[in-house]
Parts: C-alpha cells; sequence; structure tokens
C-alpha cells in the first residue's frame, strides 16, 4: 500500500470538517469563554487591593479579563504547535511581549496627556497588574481552561492512538535517525564512445538520420508556433495534416 | 510537443519548438530550494508529545500545588475581620425609615439618623471603612461614557464647553457644568460618622481619615484643577455651575486646598467606576493608634448617617463595611476555595488517568503500522 494514500483518509472519514467537530469546537468555546468571565467576576466580587483602594472598578476587572483571555490562548498555541523551533517560540513569546508592551505603552502618562479621550484606561494596568491577588486569578484561569483539553488529549492517544501518534511513539523509543552521510556528488563518468564502438552493434542509423541527437537550436517559425498552439488534440484532420508534414521530424506528439 | 527532461545536476532543459519560453531553450535557473536547515524545515526543534510520563506528574504536581495554595488563601482571608450594616431604610423598624420615605431634591435641611452596631472582636491596624451600594449598575455604557477626561485633567478649554458625551448633562441654564456627565452628576453624597459609645458612658468619635483612599496615579496625573497651582478655585471656576444634583459646588467640597476641586478623593474614588452592580468604595480610613491598642475595639458604636443620597427608586440598598485588610485585599474566601477544589480535581484526574494509563494504555505500541 503506498503511503500517500494515507492522505486520504481524513477526507474520507469527514474527520475535520464534520459537524461533530463543529459541536466540539462549540462547547469548548463556550466553557472557555464562561470561564473566562465566571472566574474574574467571582474573585473580584467585593474584593480590594492590598492597600485598601479599588481593584473591583471597570478598568481593572476589563485589563483582568484580556489579559487571562492572552494567556489563554498562547498556551493553547503551545500546545498546538507540533514542533518547538526557534522561530516558534520568538513569535508565541513576542507575541505575549508585545502586548504587554502594548498595554503598558496605551495606559501610560504619555499617551494620556497627548490624546486624552482616546486613552482613559491610565494607570489600570500598572495598579492592577502588581496584585497577587489578579496574578493568582489569572494562574487559575489559565489552568482551568487548559487541563481539559490536556486531558482530552491525552486520553484519546490512549485510547484510540492514530497512526500519526504511533508513529510518532515509535521515533521516539527509536532516536533521531541519524542524519544522511554526506556523499558528494557522483563524478560523470564519460559515456562517449568513439563511433568505431558503434559500428559493431545494430547502429544508430535511425538515430542519425532522424536528427533527433542533435541539439538543434532552431527558432520555430511563426507558421509552426500558431498552428501548433491551435488546439491540437481536437483539431480538424487538414490542421492535423498540414502540421505534420510542417514538422517533419521535430519530436512526438504529446496527444 | 515540447519535451523536456531533467538530467543528473536537476537542470531542465528544454528543447523542440512550441517552448513558450524564451529563444529555443537554454536551461533555465533550478526551481529546487536552497539546502539551508530554514528552507528545507530541518530546524532544531523540540517536539512536545503528550505522553504519560508527562502528563501524569504534571496533573500531580499541579494538584499538590494548588491544595496548599488555597489553604493558605483560604485562612488569609479567614483572618480578615468585616463588619456590614445596611442602612437604607426600608423596613419600618429601621433607624433610617423616615429620611428614606421623605427624601426630597430641594430639601434645605438634610435628614440624618443614627444606626447603632455591635463589634464582636476587635479591630487591629488599619480598619477600611466603605461604602456600598447594590443594584447601582454603573457599569452601563451610556452612563460610563458620559464624562470628559481632558475636563477633569484641567484642560480649559473643556471646562468652558464640555465635550459631547457629558450630554444631557454638559449644560445647565446657559451655564457649562463642571465636573459635566452623568457619573459626576450621580456622586454619592452621604456622610458616615462613627462614634464609640464607651462602656462608662462617654461617647468619642473616631479620626477619619479623608485622603490616601484614590489611586495615585488618578490623584496626581488623570485629575487636576484647571488654572496654575495655588490658585483661587472659587476664580478659576467661574462662569461653570455645579451637577444639578450636587448640593454644594466642586470648588467647596473640602476646606483643604490639596483634597478640593476636581482632585477631591471621594470624587476621584466615584469616578472610577464599578464593574459590577454590587460594589463597595473606599470611604475613610481609621488609622491605627497604637501597637498595644486595637483600632476599634469591642464594643457598641453608632453609626451617625446624613442622609442624602435617594436610592429606593431604583430598589437600590446602601451600606457601610467594616474591613481589615491583608496582602491579598478584603475577605473574598472564592480564590482559597476554587484552588482547592481545582488542586483536589486535578489529584483526581491524575488518579483515574493513571488507573486508564496501567490497563490500556498499551494501544500505541501496537507494531502493526500499516504503511
Amino acid at each position: 500500500v503506498d503511503c500517500s494514500t494515507l492522505l486520504y483518509s481524513p477526507g474520507q472519514l469527514n474527520m475535520f470538517f464534520s459537524k461533530r467537530t463543529f459541536v466540539q469546537c462549540l462547547i469548548v468555546s463556550t466553557y472557555t469563554s464562561l470561564v473566562l468571565f465566571l472566574i474574574p467576576w467571582a474573585a473580584m466580587q467585593d474584593s480590594v487591593r492590598g492597600d485598601g483602594k479599588d481593584v473591583a472598578d471597570y478598568q481593572s476587572f476589563a485589563m483582568l479579563t484580556q489579559t487571562s483571555l492572552m494567556v489563554v490562548v498562547s498556551a493553547q498555541m503551545f500546545l498546538d504547535t507540533h514542533y518547538w523551533t526557534a522561530i516558534n517560540q520568538f513569535f508565541l513569546l513576542g507575541s505575549i511581549a508585545a502586548y504587554l508592551a502594548i498595554t503598558f505603552t496605551f495606559y501610560s502618562n504619555g499617551l494620556f496627556f497627548m490624546f486624552t479621550s482616546s486613552f482613559p484606561f491610565i494607570g489600570s494596568a500598572r495598579n492592577s497588574l502588581n496584585q497577587p491577588n489578579v496574578w493568582l486569578t489569572m494562574f487559575l484561569t489559565c489552568l482551568l481552561c487548559i487541563l481539559p483539553t490536556v486531558a482530552y488529549r491525552f486520553l484519546h492517544m490512549l485510547l484510540h492512538p492514530t497512526i500519526t501518534d504511533k508513529v510518532r511513539h515509535k521515533a521516539r523509543e527509536e532516536g533521531q535517525p541519524a542524519p544522511a552521510p554526506y556523499r558528494p556528488p557522483p563524478r560523470r563518468v564519460s559515456t562517449r564512445r568513439s563511433s568505431y564502438a558503434f559500428s559493431h552493434s545494430q547502429g544508430y542509423g535511425d538515430l542519425v538520420t532522424s536528427r533527433k541527437f542533435l541539439r538543434l537550436k532552431r527558432r520555430p517559425s511563426l507558421l509552426l508556433l500558431i498552428l501548433s498552439n491551435l488546439n491540437w488534440c481536437s483539431g480538424n484532420f487538414i490542421l492535423k495534416v498540414a502540421t505534420a508534414l510542417l514538422k517533419g521530424s521535430l519530436g512526438k506528439s504529446s496527444c | 510537443m515540447a519535451s523536456s527532461y531533467k538530467d543528473e545536476d536537476g537542470h531542465i532543459t528544454v528543447s523542440g519548438s512550441g517552448a513558450a519560453a524564451g529563444a529555443g531553450g537554454g536551461s533555465l535557473r533550478s526551481k529546487k530550494p536552497e539546502n539551508t536547515a530554514f528552507k528545507q524545515q530541518r530546524l532544531p526543534a523540540w517536539q512536545p508529545i503528550l505522553t504519560a510520563g508527562t502528563v501524569l506528574p504534571a496533573f500531580f504536581i499541579i494538584g499538590l500545588m494548588f491544595i496548599p495554595i488555597g489553604i493558605g488563601l483560604y485562612v488569609t482571608s479567614n483572618n480578615i475581620k468585616e463588619f456590614e450594616i445596611d442602612y437604607t431604610g426600608v423596613e419600618m423598624s429601621s433607624p433610617c425609615f423616615t429620611c428614606a420615605q421623605n427624601f426630597s431634591w430641594n430639601g434645605t435641611k438634610p435628614c440624618t439618623c443614627s444606626v447603632p452596631f455591635h463589634l464582636d472582636q476587635p479591630y487591629e491596624s488599619n480598619v477600611f471603612m466603605y461604602y456600598g451600594l447594590s443594584n447601582f449598575y454603573q457599569n452601563h455604557r451610556r452612563y460610563v461614557k458620559s464624562r470628559d477626561d481632558s475636563q477633569l485633567n484641567g484642560n480649559e478649554e473643556s471646562l468652558r464647553k464640555p465635550s459631547k458625551e457629558c450630554e444631557p448633562y454638559a449644560k445647565h441654564g446657559n451655564k457649562p457644568i463642571a465636573p459635566c456627565g452623568a457619573i459626576a452628576n450621580s456622586m454619592f453624597n452621604d456622610s458616615l460618622e462613627l462614634i464609640y459609645n464607651d462602656p462608662n458612658g462617654t461617647k468619642v468619635q473616631i479620626p477619619l481619615t479623608a485622603t490616601g483612599i484614590a489611586w495615585w496615579t488618578d490623584k496626581h496625573v488623570k485629575f487636576r484643577n484647571p488654572g496654575a497651582e495655588n490658585t483661587n478655585l472659587t476664580v478659576v471656576f467661574q462662569g461653570t455651575t455645579q451637577p444639578v444634583n450636587w448640593r454644594r459646588p466642586v470648588f467647596q467640597l473640602d476646606s483643604d486646598p490639596d483634597n478640593n476641586g476636581f482632585i477631591n478623593e471621594d470624587f476621584i474614588v466615584w469616578m472610577r467606576t464599578a464593574a459590577l452592580p454590587t460594589f463597595r468604595k473606599l470611604y475613610r480610613i481609621i488609622q491605627r493608634r497604637s501597637n498595644v491598642h486595637p483600632t476599634l475595639p469591642r464594643g457598641n458604636y453608632t453609626l451617625e448617617v446624613v442622609y442624602n443620597y435617594p436610592v429606593r427608586s431604583f430598589e437600590g440598598r446602601k451600606r457601610m463595611i467594616l474591613s481589615t485588610i491583608s496582602w491579598m485585599g478584603g475577605k473574598n474566601p472564592f480564590l482559597g476555595i476554587a484552588y482547592i477544589s481545582v488542586g483536589s480535581v486535578c489529584f483526581l484526574l491524575g488518579v483515574v488517568l493513571l488507573i486508564i494509563h496501567h490497563k490500556y494504555g498499551n494501544r500505541n505500541n501496537a507494531a502493526e503500522i500499516s504503511h
């Protein structure tokens, strides 16, 4: 069985774009959304900062929820990436860093003084992200969103391993194959033989007379170009004959 | 028609007629990508695979880590002392019932009521006094937008011409309102005082600190009084009028010039809109006196209320909360309980997965990987 036929099986079994997959996706998203709102809501109910001031205000709550969302999404991307290369990690960790940089920039004093009504969230990042309460809530939210996915995938791999899983498992046990040894490109052995040798076998009379072995750099005539670009395969009989006469010994027809 | 073949070096050579590419076929450049690690996808990579050796210990470690954290949070929360008293005056037996019933906007004489309460435990260290409102949606979108941050930052132009977002609380009788908007208009204006009833009969008024209740960034960066430093605020705010529901203009909020005008801390705390319909805002701080005496000893107290704020029309409730504070904030057992439950569920899940792995986990080693 040719390996490449396995590529057809997801399509035949309708594995990736079926109603079942859609409903599964919907359930996971609903669960994640509910967790992302309800956990900060319950944690911020009637709570205050470590120095007694407000932390349950609209801006801090929004800050907490959006940062939790960023963390959860990044964690899910980490889970879904099969090969962690340097470039991958640069972009994944870089996006978290970029989010923090942009957030602190948007909530900074400078932008507030320049565009006052557009950046009213000044101070929210500084004042909410230095609370251990907030970080503990974020950690809890992230774990609650990620652990069910991990548990489900692990169970799936245990009970119904796909072929990919089996191959990976095997490859992991056997270790990485050694890289192919470097072979210098083979030197061309000259295949030219003298025409004296030809004369002892049947000969290449046909080849010579057909002039095929000569790499003729002949510019095709305009007429030939036009004729051959006409629908050669389904052209009418007269066209075919005319073109054949003109082309003569050149090439086999490809139909 | 045109025959092409690839010789050993990978060069594509085209011979014959009909070749659209150029003057009768020289050799084209190779289309094969370069043999670098980046382009051939051979970068050194780590492959995270969910094996039993990684997932199961992870579940157990998370379970074992979360349970002590949860216990710590729960114990910390339980050690915080909190006292709450509702003084809306809805029931007939409540001391503030008459004030609640007789509320009128144009009343000259403010209504006062005294609510007695008893503290069972002494409160040490700084005690924070909050006012709480219920069923008050400070997170309503149109309400949240109804403010002018430029005006509150001391911008002279915005003082005379408030932004359109403040409508319909931007002008009153042809004069611009300072501060404009619905948030400022609905500012909480009850006055609360605490009196300790000594066992030998004397009434001691407890000193309340009104500064240091707002965020530093709010007080020093976001909110500024218009005009230069140390100018008379009455002069600066001339030509503007107070919000419709206020009894005093903004430059008479406090006699302390550092707490007057837009930088009044009660005003700043109110302008930081709450996220949820039941919220509490810091009102005053009771500073601790000494390490020997508790800040609020056990005993009988009286809460003196100057009842200015009407909440009956939207079935809201008002309450006063006294609370001590820890590193994790006020009394909120949710995080502690959540961590303990998530930790135990994780641990149980780890055990279940371990059992399943032990019984059924050999399917990965199946030799038949069909080729």
